[in-house]
């Protein structure tokens, strides 16, 4: 039964080496041990609370853009308004401009032309007083001074004649 | 299918050859086995360590009765050697150990500090506690936000594992202060244990089956709890909250609790000491029995060889686990023992920030 004594020497040495090994393992091994597993999980921690961070960030980031999108594409579409309504204006006043100018284009035009008529006028009816004139004078045989007397006379009969 | 079958034919028939061998050669030295003397030899402790055939001498360390010291290698006192006055006994209340013949002719046990086998395997254990446990600290030293792998990784995933779901989740605030002993508790009884299970040199020995091994580990226990035992610990020991007839003129309350606090260690002891014993003499006797069937003829050892390694082969894969949760059961409850030794309040106070 020498199983069940414990021996005087083992315990000894048991205690010895037990101690040495405690000793050496508490002041060198376990401290560092444990506070590098803790600083790892705390560093593991905070990484994955900075990523959550991270990825709120890049959301409300991502959700800010799509606002400013929005918004620059209204813009957008304001400006292609305002650029239609202005070059609709344009038009409009360089239509009314140019309808002004061929207006008057036709006035000076009518001018001219009434000018013209009278002138016109004016020449057939010298003709024809020079005709009427000469005309009188191969009938009267006698060559009747062209003096504004006569061509007076002439000019009264004719306008009695148009006024008939 | 196939494949399991012929690898169980064929280990089944190089056991019983290695069976046979064994038999001849049994028959060959002409001297009974004795079965009881094999086993308590290979549980016990020796002055030297059997390696194959080899006897590696260990030096003896004794102190004479008149209070001298000798030291010498333990290969003089082989074959029943005897050197300055000391011997080993062969039969007797100190069969296996060195005695001295005293002045008046007498035998006695001198203060034995010899390194036995045991003491050299408790040497090693530490050694490869070091080796398992230094590489990782000089990881950390190096690469501090690193996972450190393959044996330091899984010596930190154990360590983490002990560390956090055991002594933090037990004693909270004190956590820091006794990780170390419990720690260094747990891996010594783990390496002690395993090493006890490799058949040949570096482990082989007997430890933590070893009452005095297991009584050292608990008395360290005993220590530190009552040392941190603080005023509701005694309290709660010499005047416990129990109706007061119960210990005012017979302290029976107060006797029953100075009890416990001695029979927790005691407790740790037994528990680990016969709990590793078991499994060793469980796979030496089934062993043993292949020797003493081979008394009957080859059929009768091939058979008993088959059988045995089997259910050694069980009990050994068994007696891992075994390994594994006497070494947590031992650091749990010493974990629980100064949990209740310690100011609880202070330490819940400081676990709830």
């Amino acid at each position: 039964m020498e199983l069940f004594k414990p021996e005087f020497g083992l315990v000894f040495w048991m205690l010895v080496v037990f101690l040495i090994i405690l000793g050496i393992l508490a002041k060198y091994a376990w401290p560092v041990i444990i506070r590098s597993i803790e600083q790892r999980a705390e560093l593991i921690d905070n990484g994955v609370v900075y990523a959550r961070k991270a990825k709120e960030d890049f959301e409300g980031a991502k959700a800010k853009i799509e606002e400013m999108m929005a918004e620059a594409h209204q813009k957008q579409l304001e400006a292609l308004q305002e650029t239609e309504r202005m070059k609709r204006g344009l038009i409009e006043n360089a239509r009314k401009e140019a309808a002004a100018e061929a207006q008057k284009v036709l006035d000076a035009a009518q001018l001219s032309i009434e000018q013209a008529k009278r002138e016109a006028e004016l020449q057939i009816r010298r003709q024809v007083s020079e005709l009427s004139l000469e005309i009188a004078g191969r009938v009267l045989r006698r060559n009747l001074s062209a003096d504004a007397a006569q061509t007076e006379l002439v000019n009264k009969m004719l306008d009695e004649l148009e006024n008939k | 299918m196939m494949k399991i079958l012929k690898y169980i034919l064929l280990s089944g028939l190089l056991l019983w050859a290695t069976a046979v061998s064994a038999a001849g050669t049994e028959e060959a030295d002409g001297e009974p086995f004795n079965p009881k003397e094999v086993i308590f030899e290979h549980l016990g402790d020796a002055y030297s360590w059997h390696v194959f055939h080899w006897n590696i001498p260990l030096p003896v360390i004794v102190r004479d009765e008149a209070g001298g010291w000798h030291a010498f290698s333990s290969a003089r006192l082989q074959h029943g050697g005897e050197y300055e006055g000391f011997r080993i006994a062969e039969e007797g209340a100190y069969a296996h150990k060195v005695v001295g013949t005293g002045a008046d002719g007498k035998e006695y046990r001198p203060w034995d500090f010899s390194i036995t086998k045991n003491v050299l395997a408790l040497i090693l254990c530490g050694l490869v506690m070091f080796w398992l446990l230094f590489p990782l600290v000089r990881w950390y030293k190096r690469k501090p936000t690193e996972a450190p792998r393959r044996v330091k990784g899984m010596m930190e995933a154990l360590v983490e594992f002990l560390y956090k779901e055991v002594i933090v989740a037990i004693l909270g605030a004190h956590a820091k202060r006794y990780a170390p002993y419990l720690l260094t508790v747990f891996f010594f009884i783990l390496v002690m244990n395993l090493m006890g299970m490799i058949v040949i040199f570096p482990g082989g020995a007997n430890l933590t089956g070893n009452l005095a091994i297991t009584m050292v580990l608990a008395l360290c226990t005993f220590v530190v709890v009552n040392v941190s035992g603080r005023k509701h610990y005694w309290k709660d020991i010499f005047w416990p909250d129990v109706p007061v007839w119960l210990k005012c003129p017979v302290p029976m309350m107060p006797l029953i609790e100075f009890f416990g606090v001695l029979t927790k260690p005691l407790s740790l002891m037994i528990r680990l000491f016969a709990n590793m014993l078991g499994g060793h003499i469980i796979v030496l006797v089934l062993i043993s029995l292949i020797f003493i069937m081979s008394a009957f003829g080859a059929a009768a050892t091939g058979g008993a060889t088959v059988v045995s390694v089997i259910f050694a082969v069980f009990m050994n894969t068994l007696h891992v686990l075994v390994a594994f949760i006497q070494a947590y059961v031992f650091f749990m409850l010493s974990t629980i023992f100064i949990s209740l030794a310690v100011p609880e309040s202070a330490g819940h106070k400081i676990e709830k920030q």
